[in-house]
């Protein structure tokens, strides 16, 4: 009688388990995302789902101000967004001092319970869109431009502060980028715990090579040719040395770099020898003059969704045993299997091989659908500790997972007077980038949820044998499903994001002759979609700056040509 | 013994509602005197900008085009502000500095200024007003202005310098004075300033 009662609460833990993970499965906007909405150019929606989503003061206050600031751009306010982005960077220089407090309660709750303090790529995003404001600014107030473009250098000054700092930690890309050694030897190490392939190589943010450049054109715009030369030419060897593969953009990129420091040593004079070395031919003398950059902030970067994954303590094989719980539509399940497959599943031979000599001849063949931490001699601890008898229901563990990329874009051109003049070239990925951050954090990220989710069943545990209900009745089944069920409605991942970031940045530099010019830049998507944006431009005998967002989904009056001018500035 | 066991029972309970409380504590505003500096970061503030436009407006006037320019010409010198060019990391309100250097300068009594290009066309326009609206008794004449004699230009810079918790910001300010005439440099002057601001990786 008392097995079939123990079977039927476990039967009744699983479902409530299921039924809970189901509803975990829910992204925090219920419906449409502030990205979503303002592609939609739904901007007062987009604004009020950001308000109700984040609190001001809460645990989520700087992604209120880093979605109001890209909401606001958006919307042409310029000045509200850099209010926004300014509150944003006061926020994240408080966060260098870490709340031990925070720290403690993250360990018996969860990462979602902590302050977002947001990721390192966030920073240089922060004041490449402060420094386009600015600009945007600039050209909007021609009285004062001055002062507006002087805030754009102010804004590319703190950058490089923050990237000087970066490089310093991460070594940058001063040399050419090979096999990542360390890396390797360390993963080799880890192998027997976590199987990740060489697909965490070569993948730390070190430096932004697009931020470089983009410091380079608006200095060059100032008329600052000497900062304007350095940073073309950090930009132009850093894209060489490793930027441009690591983050899948074309080669040509480094050579509109090098334009740029060409210009800048002419402009400044002094720099003979160095320019005979570059030997530039016929063809790049016109595009060493350009003086028109067009930016362009082409889609949405992917999002990070909530892996689930259930842990048990297997007693045969003396083994932890973690099983993704798929969820959610057709294209959301592939995408969690292959993310579990990527990074965690028991798919290389080692891990085959420890499985067959485990004799768990079932998980040889599932082993894409597994990851087993064998104890061995640690089993007895386990079971000492409390660990095994802990996870007799299974613990869930939510990790984040990012859903695959999707490159929407064919190609962007820029077209003047009916003809198409030159191509928008890739010259960062925000979503690789993403991406690369997401691998990176991966193994951390699921060796702390491990280890979380072991405390919180050990501590629910201990609190039940002080309460007396450590018996293996029905009463004593019913605590344990009660703890196990907070746990796991506690045990979620940390999804949070800056959704309204691009996902791609393409650049154009063109030479036009001084005076009024009408623009138009055509983006050709894979689905057929085509999205003109046109601008009224002022070309100068020095640089001009000018940037766009373009969406994929942008409704129909957007992409006529007297709409699409909304977004360009 | 026994009520000294409760007792070490009840402090970390203490301890922790204390930390609470504290983390509780609502928002609280007092009034300070403006000339009190209060550096909550390293960045540029009100007392960097009186400093520094003190100290070098005492430098600018112990230079001997004061006193030349009162031989030559008997009056005291009129000077415009042509530019100040915030080239450092940090967004600097250029024109309070501004408005510090032209109340130092006019504290000491030994020079006068000329209002900028866009004050100088709004009182023009004023002046304009005035002749069709104003009485003959109390209208300003047109082409009675004062022209500068000199013209104050510079920047303002700075480097950081950062390891960990702790950062070296250094500010540097750079001014000229010009004689409109001869375009001679009477005077050139330069204030630095260095902060220091450290902080820990951990709180609670």
């Amino acid at each position: 009688m008392g097995a079939r009662i123990k079977k039927a609460v476990t039967l009744f833990i699983i479902l409530v388990q299921t039924s809970l993970l189901g509803a975990c499965s829910i992204t925090q906007f219920n419906q449409l995302s502030p990205a979503q909405l303002a592609q939609q150019g739904n901007f007062v929606q987009a604004k009020q789902n950001v308000t109700q989503s984040y609190n001001k003061n809460g645990n989520d206050r700087l992604l209120y101000h880093l979605e109001m600031a890209s909401l606001l751009q958006l919307e042409k306010n310029y000045l509200q967004s850099n209010e926004q982005l300014a509150l944003a960077l006061t926020l994240i220089e408080s966060f260098y001092t870490q709340s031990i407090s925070e720290l403690a309660l993250v360990q018996f709750s969860g990462p979602t319970y902590s302050t977002y303090k947001g990721k390192a790529f966030y920073l240089p995003q922060i004041h490449i869109m402060k420094a386009l404001n600015y600009n945007a600014l600039a050209k909007l107030h021609p009285d004062n431009s001055e002062h507006y473009y002087d805030a754009a250098l102010v804004e590319m000054r703190q950058l490089d502060v923050f990237l000087s700092q970066l490089k310093e930690q991460t070594g940058g890309y001063d040399k050419e980028q090979h096999d990542d050694f360390l890396a390797k030897k360390v993963y080799q190490i880890l192998k027997p715990i976590f199987a990740p392939t060489d697909l965490l190589e070569n993948i730390d943010y070190k430096d932004d090579a697009f931020a470089h450049f983009l410091s380079g054109v608006l200095f060059e715009q100032s008329g600052e040719w000497d900062s304007a030369r350095l940073q073309y030419e950090r930009a132009m060897f850093m894209y060489e040395n490793g930027f441009a593969k690591q983050y899948k953009l074309p080669e040509q990129i480094s050579e509109q770099a090098r334009f740029g420091l060409i210009r800048m040593m002419r402009k400044a004079g002094g720099y003979d020898n160095e320019l005979r070395a570059f030997e530039p031919t016929r063809d790049d003398e016109a595009k060493q003059s350009a003086n028109v950059t067009l930016v362009q902030n082409i889609g949405i970067a992917p999002k990070r969704k909530q892996l689930n994954l259930m842990l048990r303590a297997n007693t045969e094989s003396k083994a932890l045993v973690m099983t993704p719980i798929l969820l959610g539509n057709y294209k959301e399940r592939q995408a969690q299997m292959r993310w579990f497959q990527m990074l965690h599943a028991d798919t290389s031979l080692f891990d085959m091989m420890q499985n067959y000599m485990l004799g768990d001849l079932g998980d040889v063949a599932m082993g894409a659908l597994t990851k087993r931490l064998p104890l061995g001699p640690l089993w007895d601890d386990a079971v000492r500790l409390g660990i095994v008898d802990a996870l007799q229901f299974g613990a869930r563990i939510s990790v984040t997972y990012l859903e695959p990329l999707d490159n929407q874009v064919k190609y962007s051109e820029v077209w003047l007077n009916g003809q198409p003049i030159t191509t928008l070239l890739p010259y960062h990925s925000v979503s690789l980038l993403t991406l690369q951050d997401a691998l990176k954090q991966a193994n951390a990220e699921i060796h702390s949820a491990l280890s979380r989710e072991i405390i919180k069943a050990l501590s629910a545990r201990k609190a039940l044998h002080k309460a007396g209900l450590e018996q293996n009745n029905l009463l004593g089944n019913l605590a344990k499903l009660t703890t196990t069920v907070v746990n796991a409605i506690t045990a979620s991942a940390d999804t949070r994001q800056w959704q309204t970031l691009p996902a791609e940045i393409r650049v154009a530099q063109i030479s036009l002759p001084p005076g009024e010019h009408d623009v138009t830049i055509k983006t050709y998507f894979r689905s057929g979609h085509v999205v003109e944006q046109s601008e009224h431009i002022t070309a100068n005998n020095v640089m001009s700056l000018w940037h766009t967002r373009t969406f994929a989904n942008a409704p129909n009056e957007q992409t006529s040509l007297t709409n699409s001018t909304l977004n360009m500035e | 013994m026994k009520y000294n066991r409760k007792l070490l029972k009840l402090v970390p309970f203490a301890v922790i509602s204390t930390l609470a409380l504290s983390a509780c504590q609502s928002t609280k505003v007092q009034r300070i005197d403006a000339n009190q500096e209060v550096a909550l970061s390293d960045k540029w503030n009100g007392k960097d900008s009186q400093l520094v436009s003190e100290a070098m407006v005492s430098d600018m006037l112990s230079f001997p085009w004061v006193n030349d320019h009162l031989k030559k010409e008997g009056t005291r010198p009129a000077i415009i502000i042509q530019s100040i060019r915030n080239k450092s990391h940090q967004h600097i309100a250029v024109d309070t500095f501004l408005n510090d250097l032209k109340r130092a300068i006019l504290r000491s009594g030994q020079a006068d200024f000329v209002a900028n290009k866009e004050i100088r066309e709004e009182i023009r326009d004023e002046r304009k007003d005035q002749e069709l609206n104003a009485s003959l008794e109390t209208q300003n004449e047109m082409g009675q202005e004062q022209g500068a004699d000199y013209a104050l230009s510079g920047t303002i810079n700075s480097f950081v310098d950062q390891q960990g918790g702790t950062r070296v910001t250094f500010y540097q300010v750079d001014l000229r004075l010009i004689d409109m005439t001869s375009n001679r440099e009477v005077w050139n002057g330069q204030k630095k300033i260095q902060k220091l601001q450290e902080r820990s990786g951990y709180g609670f």
